[in-house]
């Protein structure tokens, strides 16, 4: 039975019962894993993709992924669905052991990872990269989970975005603390925000563990102003409130598209760095499809599908050997250097980094 | 109806109501509570006490909790060094902003009750139905509205500018917080007071007037002690919501000005529950105390409001004559600063709506919507099934949560033992806070709860009205309370000594005579279903069930538009006028049981 028909007409009466409750075993994902899946046959079925609102609907790339995946195997059927805690929502069903919806999950950052393996005990998801016909494609920068669950799909980098009519690119993080930049950069907060959470980790790169909270207590000195997302920032960017804006490199990419003034879309990046922030996807341990999900992350990784999500998502591509579409090629920049945080450095420290940043800025 | 059915109509009707509560509130909101004070099953003081010993969240209060023998020689110093400032802590703050914003709210909202009571003027029903718009307004809406009216180069600098003023500077300031919380919640002390003045009875003014007191007099002992209810009620309610505000806090102030509720969303977002529970605890027992405490001294004041006609309204307009009247002419300035206030950021927003990034004129984001609603893509959001969600959930809250409200506000002035805090435990879902609502919805009745062996789950529009009713039946019950409690229970009295039943009085007597009441909080009821994001987004899942705010929240990470919030704007827009309407039907259609 289709699941989506039966879950609207179940809901309708209110209360779905479900007869026990679901206690399939499942490995660890790390140590021992499951054996490689394979298919029978021609592939079929229903896949179920949890993600990110923004990733399904008109003109994106999940749609993309949908149709081309659905014509390459006419049996099978992409399924999306777009909790609004994000991956939160499976790791609480798993604590409270009720049933994962889902067989796979897109849009994946290196500490949600974290935060999964830490309120877990067995992990939410199982191993895919050494089962991957594409896994010597990816880029290897990009590979963030040493136990080989998430896989990168594409990656961007946080960088300024900066009004060039109003002030002169600031180079370094110390250029920020001048008074000629006083309240002039607006930013995220690292709790609720990803480019939040890169701007601080990449602080923390630039200046240390033991540097980075009096560097921020200066930032906070000349009044950087954190917003609680990236939606309410750029907007304040665009109202002109201050002319730099914590963003993305892929800022001028719009801006062509749009046909705005390129002046008040420079990008900039620090030190000559920008943070690099890879998207992945990861199979659920408990997904009843683990080869049809297997199939699903080859197909993504495949370069035609890489050039179309890098397009579709105002991405940069995964693998190696995908070409970068003339848009991207002219109008994203990628800096010298990348910096970014693996699973390794982030698990233990993250959830200390960004209370100590909050109660800095806020003691202020 | 049978005699029978009569009778069993309001207990039945009070155990309906508990257990609906029970079922998605109190066990739903328990069970994220019981995080804060159980560790592994074992009763715990643990994390309260950690949270109140901590100088950031309670400020100079955390001696209390950490060295309360050492408070008298602290006190003796802190006088000794001339009266330093003092930390104020998280909760401190908190408290701060929400009794600024509370001022703010009746100094806004106050005046507008006595221009729509007391005056009569072209569109006055139809402004008294519009004067709660700005309550659903998703926060990302008010930040946009506000920038684009309040920012550096917004509306008002600019008007400034015209006559040689300014600029102003609001945004990252406190002002600028404290002025949003009253554009939330001016109206709500606006139409609250409205109702309460036109049912004062304008014999009882006539009276005191003929027996020889001045209108100020008369004023001070009739009208006064009649509206004050509603006055404090008012001013509570808006103290209790910003003391949890969120979002907008950090959308137009900073994080700097962040209320504890910043941090339990954060702690929500990490998953630390159990510390997320314990700060939503505290925050919800200051809410409730400081309710019960209102309720018990509203208990006390017995003022007989009547059956009679309200007080003659005056014309606002008396041609020229206008100009020489003080009153008229501090009317017209009132109506000034709430222009500013009020429609500022309003209109703002549906300019924004039309305004593309460089300026000019556009109509891409109302045509993104048209192609949204004709796309045929997976997953893509539909503005028109948002909207019919909308007002299906809506019309369904007020439908249920308008007999909770009243049952409730019967049982609280009944009085006796006990009555007012039961009605305060009962206005709890008021003082929660909207995520752990969410949280424990989450909880238990989407991952479900094992009963017997069975895991029970409930999710679909039934279980989103029914969570719509908890969260909107307190508003109905404060607007009826009040105005119950003030009816002369003679009359009462006499229908039931004439054979009727509890509820024939109820039905035939009291209500008509509180109509004005009833149909405030059928509004507010209504409001708060169309505003309604946590519990929605949650119990919406896996079905087509989204509404206007889910629409437009996923319009706002749409970047087919690329980086701006057009397409939300539109979405914005289409809400305003389409919960406009709505209220303005509400009052016309409900407007004919007032007597």
């Amino acid at each position: 039975m289709d699941r989506r028909s039966f879950i609207k007409t179940a809901g309708a009466g209110s209360v779905i019962v479900l007869a026990g409750c679901a206690a399939t075993p499942t490995d660890d994902g790390g140590t021992t894993r499951a054996p490689r899946a394979t298919i029978e046959g021609t592939p079929s079925g229903t896949l179920t993709v949890a993600t990110y609102s923004s990733f399904t609907g008109e003109g994106t790339a999940g749609n993309y992924l949908k149709s081309a995946f659905e014509s390459a195997y006419p049996s099978v059927t992409v399924e999306f669905t777009v909790p609004n805690s994000g991956v939160n929502k499976y790791i609480q069903a798993k604590q409270s052991n009720s049933p994962i919806d889902a067989d796979l999950y897109v849009g994946l950052n290196t500490d949600d990872l974290v935060r999964a393996d830490r309120k877990l005990d067995t992990s939410l998801f199982m191993h895919s990269r050494e089962y991957l016909d594409r896994k010597d494609a990816i880029k290897s920068d990009l590979e963030i989970d040493p136990r080989g669950r998430a896989i990168p799909y594409d990656t961007g980098y946080i960088s300024l975005v900066y009004d060039e009519s109003e002030v002169t690119q600031p180079q370094t993080f110390d250029d920020l603390l001048d008074s000629e930049y006083e309240g002039d950069l607006l930013a995220q907060d690292a709790r609720f925000s990803d480019p939040g959470l890169a701007f601080l980790l990449w602080t923390i790169d630039a200046k240390g563990e033991d540097g980075y909270l009096d560097y921020w207590s200066a930032l906070a000195d000349n009044n950087v102003r954190i917003f609680d997302d990236w939606e309410p920032a750029y907007n304040a960017y665009s109202n002109e409130e201050a002319p730099i804006v914590v963003s993305y490199s892929t800022d001028q990419v719009y801006a062509h598209r749009f046909g705005s003034d390129m002046a008040r879309h420079q990008v900039g990046f620090l030190n000559d760095q920008g943070y690099e922030n890879p998207e992945t996807m990861a199979r659920f341990s408990d997904t009843n499809s683990p080869a049809l999900a297997r199939l699903f992350m080859d197909f993504a990784l495949q370069p035609e599908q890489q050039e179309e999500i890098a397009k579709l998502n105002v991405q940069f591509p995964a693998v190696t050997d995908a070409a970068l579409s003339d848009e991207l090629a002219q109008y994203a920049y990628e800096p010298p250097e990348s910096v970014t945080f693996t699973y390794d450095d982030l698990e233990g420290s993250v959830d200390t980094w960004t209370e100590d940043w909050a109660r800095e800025v806020v003691g202020n | 109806m049978s005699r029978w059915v009569e009778r069993a109509a309001l207990p039945v009707g009070v155990v309906a109501t508990i257990a609906t509560l029970a079922v998605v509130f109190y066990y739903p909101v328990g069970s994220v509570f019981a995080q804060a004070v159980l560790d592994a099953g074992r009763p715990t003081t643990g994390p309260l006490v950690a949270i109140l010993s901590d100088p950031f969240y309670t400020g100079v209060a955390h001696h209390l909790f950490v060295d309360p023998l050492g408070i008298p020689a602290g006190v003796f110093e802190w006088i000794t060094s001339g009266f330093p400032s003092v930390a104020l802590g998280r909760f401190g703050f908190t408290a701060y902003q929400a009794a600024l914003s509370t001022i703010a709210s009746v100094v806004l909202g106050l005046p507008g009750a006595y221009v729509l009571a007391r005056y009569d003027f072209w569109g006055r029903r139809t402004l008294k139905s519009l004067t709660i718009v700005p309550f659903v307004l998703p926060s990302i809406m008010v930040a946009v509205g506000f920038l684009a009216m309040f920012g550096r180069t917004g509306l008002l600098n600019d008007l400034l500018g015209m006559v040689g003023l300014g600029p102003i500077e609001l945004v990252f300031t406190l002002k600028i917080i404290v002025l949003a919380h009253a554009f939330y919640n001016a109206p709500l002390v606006t139409r609250l007071v409205t109702t309460a003045w036109e049912s004062v009875d304008r014999r009882q003014v006539e009276s005191a007037r003929a027996m020889g007191a001045s209108p100020l007099a008369a004023f001070r002992d009739v009208v006064l002690p009649a509206i004050l209810p509603s006055l404090l009620t008012a001013a509570l309610l808006t103290f209790v919501f910003t003391f949890m505000s969120f979002p907008i806090v950090l959308a137009l102030g900073g994080l700097e000005h962040a209320t504890v509720e910043v941090w339990i969303y954060a702690r929500v977002q990490s998953l630390d529950l159990g510390e997320a529970a314990t700060l939503a605890t505290l925050e919800t027992v200051i809410s409730l105390a400081l309710m019960y405490l209102y309720l018990r001294y509203e208990a006390r004041q017995r003022s007989t409001a009547g059956a009679g006609q309200s007080l003659p309204r005056k014309s606002l307009t008396v041609g020229w004559r206008t100009l020489r009247s003080p009153v008229r002419l501090a009317i017209a300035g009132y109506g000034i600063v709430a222009a500013i206030v009020f429609v500022g950021p309003l209109l703002s927003l549906l300019i924004e709506s039309v305004t593309a990034p460089d300026g000019s004129l556009t109509t891409a984001y109302y045509e993104f919507l048209l192609a949204q609603q004709a796309s045929s893509a997976v997953g893509t959001t539909r503005p028109l099934p948002a909207i019919v969600n909308s007002l299906v959930y809506g019309a369904g809250t007020l439908v249920l949560a308008v007999p909770m409200g009243i049952v409730v506000a019967i049982v609280a002035t009944r009085g006796g033992r006990g009555s007012r805090l039961a009605e305060a435990l009962l206005t709890a879902p008021l003082a929660v806070s909207g995520i752990i609502v969410g949280l424990g919805l989450l909880q238990t009745m989407v991952f479900g709860t094992v009963l017997f062996g069975y895991r029970l789950t409930a999710a679909g529009p039934i279980a989103i009205i029914f969570a719509h009713a908890a969260a909107a039946y307190p508003f109905v019950t404060r607007n009826v309370a009040p105005a119950l409690g003030g009816l002369d229970s003679r009359y009462r009295d006499a229908a039931r000594s004439l054979g009727a039943t509890r509820l024939r009085a109820l039905l035939e007597i009291e209500l008509p005579l509180i109509a004005a009441a009833v149909l405030a909080g059928a509004a507010f009821a209504f409001a708060i279903s169309v505003g309604e994001f946590d519990s929605t987004v949650l119990l919406a899942e896996g079905v087509d069930g989204y509404t206007m705010p889910v629409a437009l929240e996923r319009y706002v990470g749409n970047r087919s538009l690329g980086p701006n919030l057009g397409p939300a704007t539109a979405m914005g827009t289409v809400l305003l006028a389409i919960t406009s309407l709505s209220f303005v039907a509400i009052d016309r259609l409900g407007g004919r049981w007032e007597p």
